[in-house]
Order: C-alpha cells, then structure tokens, then sequence
C-alpha cells in the first residue's frame, strides 16, 4: 500500500513536472495573447461603458450604445458595411473557386504563374494598391474615363470615387482583387488534396463532371471554403484601409464603414468610448456571422 | 481546468507585475522632475555663472508636421547643431509628421503618455484641440511685452489665434502667410481673361464669373475644381464660398457658425450654380492635392488652394506660369484666411525638459540670427515684425514680394473655434451634398446645426 502510494507521488510529480514545462513554453506567447488580444477586448468592452475622451472618463452605462442605434451615420455605415459582406463574400468564395478549379489541373509553371498574378495584390501594400486605383478612377485623367469615353460608353467623365451611385462599389471592386488571393492558393491547394480515386471511382460509375465536383470534391474542400467565407467575412467587416485612403468615407457618406467611422470617432475626435462601443458591436457581428458560417456548413457537409 | 485557470491567472499576474513595473517607472520618472529640476536649475545657474548664458541638460523631443523645410532632416539638423553651439547640453531628437497621419500618431502618444516635448503647427491643433483638453504647457513666459508688441504689430489676429479664451497661450508662433488661389496665366492670357483682374491680384465675383466664361468660351474644358473628397486644404473651398459675398464663417467671439447667413447661402448656391452650367467642376472624389495636381498638370486653369510655399513647391514641376490672386469677393476686398505655425508644449510634468524646450523654442523664433533663418526654412513670412523682410536680398525676394501684398486682407483666425475637427469633416460633406443637389439653405442649416452641436459639446 505505501509503495503504491510512492509510486502515485512519484508519477503524480512527473506529470505535474511535464505540464509545467509545457505551460512554460506556452507562457511567452500566452502573455503576448492575453496583453495584446484579452486585455484590449476587456478595456474596449469597459470602456464602451465610459464618455472616454481626451479629458474626460466619466461612467454613462449604456449611453453610447443608445446614441449609436440614434446616430444615422452609424445607421449608414452599418449599412454599407453588410453590403460589403453580402455582395463581397459570395463573390470572392464563388470566383475563387472557379479560378482555383481551372488551374489546379494545369502543368506546375502555368500554376505557378496564376497564382502569381492573382497573389500579387495581396503582397503588394495597400497605400500602392489604392494609389493605383485612385488615379484609374481618377475623373480627368483616370484609365477607365479615357476608355469609356473614346469607346463611346459614356459622354461626360465620371468621378468614380466621388459620386455615390459609384463610390460604394468601386471599393467593393477594390477589395476583391485584393482579397481572392489568397483563397485561389487555398482551393489550388485544397482541389489538388481531394482522393483522386474516389473522382475516378465515380467517374468509372458514370457521374458527370458536374457531379463528380458537388458529390466529391465540394465536400471534400468544405472545411477550405468554411474557412475562406470567415476569412473573407472578417476581413470585408473590417473594410478601413481603402475607405481612408480613398474617400474618407465620403460622398455623402457613401462609403462610410463601421470600421472607419470607429476610427473617425475615436482618433479624429477622440471619442474612445463611443468608439469602443461601435467595436464591440462590430465584434458581436463578426462572431454571430462566423457561427452561422460554420453552423451551415457543418450541417452542408453533414448532409 | 483548474490547471488551465490556474495558469491563466499566474500569466495575468505576471502581465499585471510588467504593467506595475512600468507604472512604477512611470512613477519614478513622474517623481523625478522635482529633483531633476533642481539639479537643472542649479546647473544652469552654475552655467549661467560661469559663462553667462544659461544652458540646463535635458533630453527633449521635437515633432514637427511638414511645414516647409521642417520637412527635411538636413534643415532641422543644421537648425539643432546651431542650438547645441549655443545650448550643447540640451539634446534634442525629432521625428517627423505628416497630415495623413500625424493626428493618429499624437493622439495615440497623449493616450499612451508618450507625447513629444516640443510639438510645431497651428493654432487649430496646438490651442483649440490639445490645448483645450489640458495637455499643452502654458507659454505665458515666452509671450513677454516685447514679443507680444512686436508680433501685435504684424497683427492682432496672430496673438488672438496662439491663446485659448480664457487667455492661456498654448503656442509660440514662428510664421505665418495668408491663402490664396492661383491661376494659369497663359490660359488667362489667351481667353482674354486677364482683364478681369486688378492690378493688386484681387477680382470681383463679377469679374470671376466673366472669366470663367471667357475661359470657357476659349475652349478651356475644366477652369477648376472645387474639391470635397475630405479636408486637406479645405482652407480654400472656405475662402471661396465665403469671399463671393463676403460672408464669415463664424461670429466674431466664435461662439457659432454662420455660413447659413445670407451671405453665406449666396456664395454657396452661385457654387452650385457654376457648376450646373459648367463654368467650373467639382469633384467629391479628390482632395486639394489632387486638385493642385491637375493645376500643375494643366489640366485645370485654377487652383483654390495656393500659398507662397507651394508656389515654390510647383515651380519646378509646371510649364506655365501659376500666377498668385486673391479670391474674388462682391466688393473687392478679400478676407483670406490666414495660417499660423509655431511651436507648443506638451505637458510631461518633467519641469527640466519643459524649461529646455523654452529654450529650443525662443531660439528657433526669437534669436536675432536664427529666427529669421527659421521663418526663411518654413517658405512663409515672420510673425515678428522687428524681422521685417526676412527674404531681402535673397533668390526669394520678389516672389514672396508678391505674397506680401495679401498680407493686409489677412481675415479673422477663426480655426481656433471649440468643435473645428467636426467642423472640417462637416465641410466637405455639406459640399458634397450641396454639388449632389441636395437645397442649399437646408443643407447648410444642417451643417450649421451640427458644428453648433459640436462646439456646445466642447466647451
């Protein structure tokens, strides 16, 4: 009985010597998360509770939340920013996808090529990338005036980015040469995992093309695509680089975001609190859209 | 899980033990200046006794915006060279800003306690904004009477715009200009427009729309362009809408904001009315730098957003020849609105460093060799008026003679109204919506209604 005893001390002593270790070597990184990621997110949801400004921090409640709700710029940023989403996410995940699909199968070098051409907006900076287009869109001396013009499209130049019949989805068309990179290197990737004996197999049985895709390969790159609609999601919320770069949210606001006019809030007048509200319903946002995400396409990959 | 908990909160600790390691920095470096100052003070006494000038040590910041050469390393290390030879125990570090992001990078640094010591730019930031909100050092020793007449004599107005209402001064001015528009003056030339313009540069509201007409009918396709793609250099789309029928843009004690008086609501629908018939364009997709760019590229026949330093700026880089006026007002007296630049103060609570940084800045603004020497580095004129013609006898000399003639229209400085950052992005967007056809008279009440707001809610 005492050996035994002993022996469960001395294994006891192991385990807890060993789950030490490894909590050490997680410790680095766990500071960076809970300084840079936990403590942030609960400062910004106190916060939210607080007139925070320069010279002021004074407890309100839930007033920020309530003059947010009243606040019809918010109304429209919020607005545009589901537009974003809804026009963005589907047609970044459905034109990657087929880009993905047609060059998966192709010799390595034309591969490598189009992975190129459609990754480089990616790497490339988003101040050169918005410089680019601003003076494509430029309304004198912009590409697209030139061509549309001397093609008889239109009669008279347009500002593209300073009208509001426009404005809103020159950005969209922004964002999406900037955001199907990388999920055309995941589906190339993704379409060149899939069992290639299940898609003969299948093909042996008869099944089209168009069904050996949506019975084998469609579920086989599910959890790809599951993440690139979150990604995609993520990143069109959080839609503020080009809005500041661009069009400062403008005409009219147009093209006004939650996450700009979070930044406009905060940093232009120093309203952190009312910011910091904005952020937290932003977030709830973004995870209510991710759950409903992965709900739908685990229930679609149950199927 | 408990383990997990456990661990978690162990992490927490070791966070909060960092973050009270770097408050009880914060606080020794908040505790030190009162030693620190002494042994400053005693220093300089020391100093003072020993060679008759006072030179404390201290360590301090300098963050300067692009004001002229202020932009360039090369200038503001010759100017701080210069400083040490005189004060070679104050050390001064710069980093620079731009207008894109330097707002961000100060407001940041006030919120984490990292702001600079010594800060240059105008009025509107440095007395109105940080000033207001209790983070700038009072400057009242530098402002002494011979500073105070000496630039009173250059204007009022510049002493009125560096005090907050209740007469804190927050900033020391170096230099000043006044804003202007530009033309092409070959494309006037050959539109038979020049005639429109008096010989003093100024032109009546008539008379700009006869040109415009004429500039028109010459086959000029765009005469200009009034910008509304977000603030930069919205200190022209102001004084245009403004001057057409000589409104002002807030009352005299800038309390409130007046452009929907009649006056105001006048200029603003003859805008509109402009640009209806196509005698000039507006674009809500482009900033004044975009603007300035299709003026030096020829593109357009105007540029409402001109100074003396952005001639020299353009010189180089247009084929014609940009030709500096007044905007046009109804009776031919312009107000142009004026830009201040000086330096301020930030706060630290380090007494050593704040005393250095007056120092800095009483030798960059008012030290007979260097003074001058500075105002010359921004491209503008010297709020000093014992300076006098500060570009006398050099390349400079006749085009910043030109500028000097707009120098009395210089207008009330009324950026220093509580609410001017809301203010700004109200601008542009009652622009876009005006161009956009949204009424006039109710876009403007408004937008009025909206910087009133803003101002009740600053003071």
């Amino acid at each position: 009985m005492l050996k035994k005893n002993a022996y469960t001390k001395r294994s006891k002593a192991l385990v807890w010597r060993e789950t030490v270790s490894a909590y050490l070597f997680l410790l680095p990184a766990l500071i960076f998360f809970i300084g840079f990621v936990i403590v942030p997110m609960v400062l910004c949801l106190v916060t939210s509770f607080f007139n925070y400004t320069m010279n002021d921090y004074s407890f309100v409640g839930f007033s920020n939340y309530f003059e947010m709700f009243r606040d019809p710029v918010f109304k429209k940023a919020f607005w545009n920013t589901v537009v974003i989403v809804v026009v963005s996410v589907p047609t970044v995940t459905a034109f990657s996808l087929w880009v993905g699909s047609a060059i998966y199968q192709v010799n390595a070098v034309s591969r490598s090529f189009f992975r190129c051409i459609f990754y480089l907006p990616v790497v490339t900076g988003t101040v050169a990338v918005a410089v680019v287009w601003k003076w494509m869109f430029n309304k004198y001396t912009g590409l697209f005036n030139y061509a549309l013009t001397h093609m008889g499209v239109i009669d008279n130049n347009i500002s593209w980015l300073g009208d509001e019949k426009f404005a809103l989805w020159c950005i969209i068309l922004i964002l999406f040469t900037t955001s199907i990179g990388q999920p055309i290197v995941l589906y190339v990737a993704a379409l060149g995992n899939v069992d290639n004996s299940l898609v003969e197999a299948a093909e042996v049985d008869g099944a089209t093309h168009l069904q050996s895709f949506w019975k084998i390969k469609w579920p086989s790159i599910m959890p790809t695509t599951l993440y690139i609609l979150v990604i995609t999601t993520i990143n069109s919320f959080q839609c503020y680089a080009l809005i500041q770069l661009l069009t400062s949210g403008g005409p009219n606001h147009s093209t006004d975001t939650i996450m700009y006019y979070i930044y406009y809030q905060a940093f232009k007048l120093n309203r952190y609190g009312y910011g910091n509200a904005m952020g937290v319903i932003l977030a709830i946002i973004i995870a209510a859209f991710s759950a409903l995400q992965f709900k739908m396409a685990k229930s679609g990959n149950e199927d | 899980m408990k383990k997990a908990l456990a661990l978690v909160l162990a992490g927490t600790t070791v966070v909060c033990s960092l973050a009270g390691c770097g408050s009880s920095a914060k606080t020794e470096a908040t505790a030190a200046p009162a030693a620190e100052t002494t042994a400053a003070q005693a220093a300089a006494e020391t100093a003072a006794g020993a060679a008759g000038t006072e030179s404390p040590a201290a360590d301090i910041t300098l963050w300067t915006y692009p004001i002229g050469s202020f932009k360039d390393a090369d200038t503001v290390n010759g100017f701080i060279a210069s400083f040490n030879e005189k004060y070679p125990d104050i050390h001064v570090n710069v980093e620079y800003l731009d207008y894109t992001s330097g707002d961000d990078q100060v407001t940041a640094a006030i919120e984490a306690g990292t702001t600079p010591d010594v800060i240059m730019e105008g009025p509107e930031r440095l007395v109105s904004n940080w000033g207001a909100k209790g983070k700038m050092v009072d400057l009242a020793d530098l402002w002494d009477d011979d500073a105070s007449k000496d630039i009173a004599a250059t204007s009022e107005a510049i002493v009125a715009a560096c005090k907050s209402p209740d007469g804190i001064y927050y900033e020391y001015p170096l230099c000043m200009t006044t804003h202007c528009m530009a033309i092409n003056y070959e494309l006037f030339e050959k539109a038979d427009a020049l005639q429109y313009i008096n010989e003093d540069r100024t032109w009546t509201t008539e008379n700009f729309g006869k040109a415009l007409k004429a500039l028109k009918d010459s086959g000029v396709d765009t005469t200009g362009v009034v910008y509304c793609g977000g603030q930069g250099g919205d200190q022209g789309t102001r004084a245009l809408a403004m001057n057409l029928y000589s409104a002002q843009f807030t009352d005299a004690d800038h309390t409130k904001w007046t452009m929907n008086s009649d006056a105001g609501l006048k200029g603003l629908t003859q805008l509109v009315d402009w640009t209806k018939d196509g005698s000039l364009s507006y674009d809500a997709g482009a900033v004044a730098s975009d603007e300035l760019q299709l003026f030096a590229n020829g593109t357009t026949a105007m540029t409402f957003c001109w100074n003396a330093s952005n001639e020299a700026n353009y010189a180089s880089s247009v084929a014609f020849t940009p030709y500096a006026v007044a905007f046009p007002s109804d009776d031919g007296k312009p107000e142009l609105c004026g830009g201040i630049w000086g330096f301020g103060i930030f706060d630290n609570g380090d007494a050593a460093k704040i005393d250095a940084s007056k120092i800095f800045i009483d030798y960059l603004c008012d030290d007979e060799t260097q003074g001058p020497v500075s105002v010359k580095s921004t491209g503008f004129f010297p709020v000093r008026a014992s300076f006098g013609n500060a570009y006398a006898g050099t390349e400079d000399e006749e085009r910043m003679a030109v500028y000097s003639t707009f120098m009395p229209y210089l207008s009330d400085y009324y950026n220093v109204t509580a609410g001017w950052a809301e203010q700004r992005t109200a601008w542009w967007n009652l622009l876009q919506q005006i161009f956009g056809g949204t009424d006039v008279k109710t876009a403007t009440d408004e937008y009025v209604a909206a910087c009133d707001a803003a101002t009740a809610a600053a003071k």
